[in-house]
């Protein structure tokens, strides 16, 4: 009977061993499961990340080009109008010194007289009618605006990359629209038309930054779809309880076999080192992380067309019912 | 100069127009955000100097340059510019030989300067003959002048040999000593360069041999291009074509081939020099790089005259 038992007891120790080892292995699986799952967040946000840099890069390029404009006026328009205060100034000199010599005359004389009515028409002119003034004052006022210009740009700057907040916001998509497309100017300037089709939107609830980024990732690839001349068309509007943002280009298209692929992450057309393929992905993540949805038509030849949709926020839709357009 | 200049301003900002108007008001300045009027004045009213924007909505400034060069060649082509991308900067090279390219936001003397120097040359310095040369001067220019190539990278040497060896005489130097031994010995009528190897920058020799000798062409081909490096390989080294490696058969032979043609044109009709002269560029004052401070830089200036035609 002993012999039984020790049996059992060795059964029941290897049986323990075998428990303990089995839990042993779980535990290490499921940490390195868990280390896995963690390494792959930190790529996906650095991914985010990566493709934020990115975009402002693109940005930095943008703006360079949109504030070197007024830079070049403002400049220019500051010496100019120096210039033209100094050659002022001598003119204001000759008439002052040729005033100093009537001081020095008898005025009751007749021949002062005559010279001082032959003299003064002349110095009303010059001075009155100094076209230099009216150009002075011309330059200075493109100088205001321009820096009223340059103004506005950084204002849509920090609107478009957020750096001094960074976390959910009650926000007008329309905004993110405007900064993404001043933004994107440059790629498009000289041949492609944007046509904006923007409506009163109720606010959503978003992390702003974030929706920028998307928002500049379809306009970039639009951008890179029409490959001449092309026509962008963004739109805005309200659908039941969502708010849908339209990005419609009119250039190459996406064929129909790749068109289920386009979200997944390292999927591109674009020749190696022009495309990263994260650009779709990255949008779709962080419409998923914000409880939206992005659609896409389109026709080979004729162009495509995004659709975004983001939750309203019913808070908001209570106390403001509906939020006007902000003007650019 | 005693005649007031005819400048042409062409830009999409009013503002921009309005400075320049201003900057130039003791000169006949025509300013419009209109490329179609800015083609039709520019021959209208017979334009010296022709200020452009880059980027506009409705045509890009190379191309409006491009054409304004057709319509009206003996006026010299400048791009004013806010932001370049690298190939807008390859096109108003390769496409519309700008004269200059200038940054906004600009200095205004030194825009006042280039504008006086520009005008003088449209209105002095003849242009040289719009139709391509003949066949057979084709064929005594190959003869006569060699191709020398500055390139240390033997697939892009073998690459180039293979394009131009049955057309041209192709002599290579991996380095500033051999590259000036072969100008020293033989007549050159395109040089081909990389701007940038690991050996060093090229750009310098590329621009002091052609403020001393403008006569011959530069082909600048490159891998490692960037918008500011062909901007100041055109203001400084008026660049005769860049292109972008790899070197593409078809662009590279057309290159050359247009390029040892502007070489023989130069050479019959030297008094045209001056429209592709650059000066010696302010900043490169003392510091010349270590490679040329062993004489080059004299060997540069003083190239045999019998190899130079009639105009040394």
């Amino acid at each position: 009977m002993i012999w039984m038992l020790v049996i059992l007891l060795l059964i029941a120790v290897a049986g323990l061993v075998w428990l303990w080892r089995a839990r042993v292995r779980l535990l290490l699986e499921n940490q390195a499961t868990s280390e896995e799952l963690k390494r792959m967040q930190t790529t996906q946000s650095q991914v985010i990340h990566t493709n934020k840099l990115a975009s402002l890069g693109q940005m930095v390029a943008g703006v360079t080009h949109e504030i070197n404009t007024p830079l070049g006026f403002l400049r220019s328009n500051a010496q100019v109008v120096t210039e033209l205060l100094d050659e002022h100034t001598q003119i204001v000199g000759k008439v002052a010194s040729a005033l100093h010599k009537f001081d020095q005359v008898d005025l009751a004389q007749p021949k002062a007289q005559e010279a001082l009515k032959r003299l003064l028409p002349k110095m009303q002119a010059a001075l009155g009618n100094d076209e230099r003034i009216a150009e002075s004052r011309a330059l200075l006022n493109d100088a205001l605006e321009g820096v009223d210009q340059i103004s506005s740009l950084v204002k849509n700057l920090k609107g478009f990359a957020r750096v001094d907040r960074d976390g959910q916001e009650l926000w007008n998509v329309n905004e993110g629209i405007e900064s993404a497309l001043m933004i994107a100017n440059h790629q498009m300037k000289d041949r492609i038309e944007v046509v904006k089709n923007l409506e009163s939107v109720p606010l959503v609830r978003v992390m702003p930054s974030q929706i920028n980024q998307v928002f500049l990732n379809l306009i970039t690839n639009a951008a890179q779809a029409m490959h001449e001349r092309g026509t962008l068309t963004v739109s805005s509007r309200r659908n039941g309880e969502t708010v849908e943002i339209e990005f419609s280009d009119t250039g190459s298209g996406i064929p129909s076999a790749v068109l289920p692929k386009i979200f997944d992450p390292f999927f591109t057309t674009k020749p190696v080192g022009e495309g990263t393929g994260l650009g779709l992905s990255i949008v779709h993540k962080i419409l998923t992380s914000h409880q939206g949805h992005i659609k896409v038509d389109s026709t080979p030849g004729h162009g495509t067309r995004f659709t975004v949709s983001l939750p309203v926020d019913h808070a908001a839709l209570k106390s403001h019912s509906v939020m006007p357009r902000e003007p650019a | 100069m005693a005649e007031k200049i005819r400048i042409l301003c062409i830009d999409d900002e009013a503002r921009i127009l309005r400075a320049l108007k201003a900057l130039f008001r003791e000169h006949e300045v025509h300013t419009t955000s209109d490329p179609k009027l800015a083609l039709l004045w520019a021959k209208s009213k017979d334009i010296d100097v022709v200020v452009c924007d880059q980027r506009m909505p409705q045509m890009l400034g190379v191309e409006l340059l491009r054409e304004i060069k057709r319509v009206q060649p003996r006026a010299m082509r400048l791009l004013l510019t806010g932001y370049s991308d690298l190939n807008a900067v390859l096109a108003s090279v390769n496409e519309s030989e700008v004269y200059r390219f200038i940054n906004k936001p600009w200095d205004n003397t030194e825009l006042r300067n280039l504008i006086a120097q520009a005008a003088s040359i449209a209105r002095d310095v003849p242009i040289l003959p719009i139709a391509p040369i003949s066949e057979s001067e084709k064929e005594q220019a190959r003869r006569t002048a060699s191709v020398l190539v500055i390139e240390d990278d033997p697939d892009t040497q073998n690459r180039l040999r293979e394009i131009l060896g049955s057309h041209y005489t192709v002599r290579f130097a991996n380095n500033a000593e051999r590259a000036m031994q072969l100008l020293e010995q033989h007549e050159t009528g395109v040089v081909i360069s990389e701007a940038e190897t690991s050996a060093g920058d090229w750009t310098t020799l590329i621009k002091l041999l052609k403020q001393y000798h403008p006569q011959i062409p530069t082909v600048v081909i490159t891998d490692r291009a960037n918008a500011q490096l062909a901007i100041d390989l055109i203001n400084e080294g008026q660049v005769y074509r860049m292109l972008i490696k790899p070197v593409r058969m078809g662009t590279c032979r057309l290159s050359v081939e247009s390029a040892i043609g502007h070489y023989w044109q130069l050479k019959q009709n030297p008094q045209a020099l001056r429209r592709f002269s650059v000066s010696p560029a302010k900043n490169s004052g003392g510091l010349l790089p270590a490679w040329l401070s062993g004489g080059l830089l004299e060997r540069i200036k003083k190239l045999p005259r019998r190899l130079l035609g009639s105009m040394a």
